[in-house]
């Protein structure tokens, strides 16, 4: 029998093979373990391959179907998890040195939630030192690497993630951002990333002091828009093992995909936020994306949110005490066993006067009012996710990059600038969903991020996939 | 911001040179900037954002007929 090709399936391809058992999960996840096994040695998506509980699952998922016990769409599809959500016995670094060793005895609600839709875990994905970074150059278990190009980062923190999509080593990953760390690197991965509103997914079993408390959100990366929004249905809803998890009802994410758009109008924001340091290439990309959207006859509008420059600070003033609180035993006990960049960054970060702190959370709430505003006015709002396409590794270690002959560095006072675009969702905690939008003269992916009001994610799924259908850069795949 | 920087170094036990401490102390003098404008915003009445709610719009009243 022909080895099944797994390069660009998706969840939505696969499911109804699943089901009518054209496809068997056994010989799913052994290819998908082959794929790893030739293409993770030169990529370093996974920290860590689950082999033999992934094959024991795939077996019970083809045991559980040929008796006529078909759980959904998510039955014995491969999944990977990025390496600071908790999976019971199995290592979870947190891509530290610190945690090298940990071994949770308990799964995170939304590995528990995947495991109950029959999902099979292939393994851990790499990721930046503590989620603590965009680029996922890790000191300890080394650089992931754009599949694009593979002198290029694919971003973070949420790196392996992306590029094990990317790449297809598996259809579908879940990550966290706390400042873009799903949006990121599948801008620069070329895949969808979704932040959901902040409380939708449950976060319990996120590792502590890779996200702080209330700018933190679990998210989903997969091929394409749909498929997004079936995990969502999945994995979302309260958890009362996480205090912030929300009450909303979860409806059925996958019903407003394919209603027409015609007549929505959809916000940009003006005032220079989004346009600061803006690359010549990504705003090509972002304009040709407008243009699509218009020809999808939705109208943009013009949107000003007032206090939108003082979002870095606010990120920064947010972020930066929550995860010192989480790391002061360690900064007690161990503080060589952080990369220096990163203790310097924690020991500065206690030094944030209190009275910073509380600020900040009410100047967040004013922002918030201001897009409660703005979404009178529109039904989303869209955004470049980054103002550059993925740097290359040496431009991470140098510190800048140069674009229209210009230098850019790549971080500044207000901290990392390749978060720059993402931030204004985490502080707001609006659900926000990255997909492609076209791709550089050097054939590397550009991203649009879209973001709704609260909750709103199914209006985010019909926006993205009905962009993503007439675009078709999603069909687009690297050369590995 | 020094002083401060090396009287945390003492307290943690982080063992850092002056070049480190040095480091260390830009970074927080940045950040004091950075937040500076923060304290400029009017946020009477304003409390801190602890969780995002779904948007409840009030109800709009019907106008009766004259």
């Amino acid at each position: 029998m022909k080895a099944l090709d797994v390069e660009g399936l998706t969840i939505s391809e696969i499911a109804p093979l699943i089901r009518k058992k054209q496809i068997s999960p056994l010989e799913l996840t052994n290819c998908y373990f082959d794929r790893i096994r030739k293409l993770n040695p030169t990529l370093n998506a996974y920290l860590a391959l689950t082999e033999e509980e992934a094959m024991a699952a795939a077996r019970r998922a083809e045991r559980e179907i040929a008796k006529g016990n078909y759980r959904g769409p998510l039955h014995g599809i491969p999944f990977s998890i990025k390496d600071n959500i908790a999976t019971k016995g199995v290592t979870t670094t947190a891509g530290s040195k610190i945690l090298s060793d940990w071994v949770p005895d308990f799964d995170a609600t939304v590995v528990e939630r995947l495991k109950q839709a029959g999902a099979i875990i292939l393994g851990k994905t790499n990721m930046h030192e503590w989620a603590k970074g965009s680029n996922s150059i890790n000191p300890f278990y080394g650089t992931s690497y754009n599949p694009w190009d593979k002198t290029r980062i694919p971003g973070g923190s949420s790196g392996g993630s992306a590029v094990a999509v990317a790449a297809s080593l598996c259809p579908a990953s879940l990550g966290t951002d706390s400042a873009g760390s799903v949006r990121n690197p599948a801008s620069l991965c070329g895949v969808v990333g979704l932040k959901p509103t902040l409380g939708r997914i449950s976060v319990f079993g996120g590792v502590a002091g890779t996200g702080g408390y209330t700018v933190n959100h679990f998210g989903i990366l997969t091929k394409t828009v749909k498929d997004c929004a079936l995990v969502l249905g999945h994995i979302a809803g309260h958890d009362p093992k996480d205090p912030l998890s929300s009450n909303e009802p979860v409806p059925n994410y996958t019903k407003p995909i394919g209603i027409p758009v015609r007549g929505m109008k959809v916000g940009i924001i003006k005032g220079g936020y989004f346009e600061e340091c803006l690359t010549s290439e990504v705003r090509r990309g972002f304009e040709e994306a407008l243009k699509m959207l218009k020809a999808l006859r939705i109208k943009i509008r013009e949107i000003t949110i007032p206090h939108m420059d003082l979002v870095p600070a606010l990120q920064a003033a947010s972020t930066r005490p929550e995860a010192n609180s989480d790391h002061d035993h360690y900064l007690r006990t161990r503080p060589r066993d952080y990369s220096p960049g990163l203790l310097y960054g924690l020991i500065a970060g206690l030094l944030i006067p209190a009275p910073v702190y509380v600020t900040a959370q009410r100047v967040r709430r004013l922002l918030c009012q201001e897009f409660d505003t703005a979404f009178e006015k529109v039904q989303a709002i869209v955004a470049p996710t980054l103002f550059s396409t993925a740097p290359t590794i040496e431009d991470c270690n140098r510190g800048y990059i140069e674009a229209d002959g210009k230098r850019i560095n790549l971080a500044d006072r207000a901290g990392n600038f390749l978060t720059r675009y993402t931030i204004p969702f985490n502080v707001t905690g609006l659900p926000t969903i990255s997909v492609c939008c076209g791709f550089s003269s050097s054939g590397l992916p550009i991203g649009m991020q879209i973001s709704a009001p609260a909750f709103q994610e199914g209006r985010l799924f019909q926006v993205a996939h009905a962009y993503e259908r007439a675009a078709e850069w999603y069909k687009r795949r690297p050369q590995l | 911001m020094k002083d401060a920087v090396r009287k945390l170094n003492i307290e943690y036990g982080f063992n850092l040179t002056e070049q480190e401490i040095d480091t260390v102390a830009k970074q927080a003098e940045e950040a004091a900037l950075l937040f500076q404008p923060l304290f400029e915003v009017d946020i009477a009445d304003i409390a801190p954002l602890t969780k995002v709610d779904k948007r409840v719009k009030p109800p709009t009243i019907k106008k009766g007929k004259k």
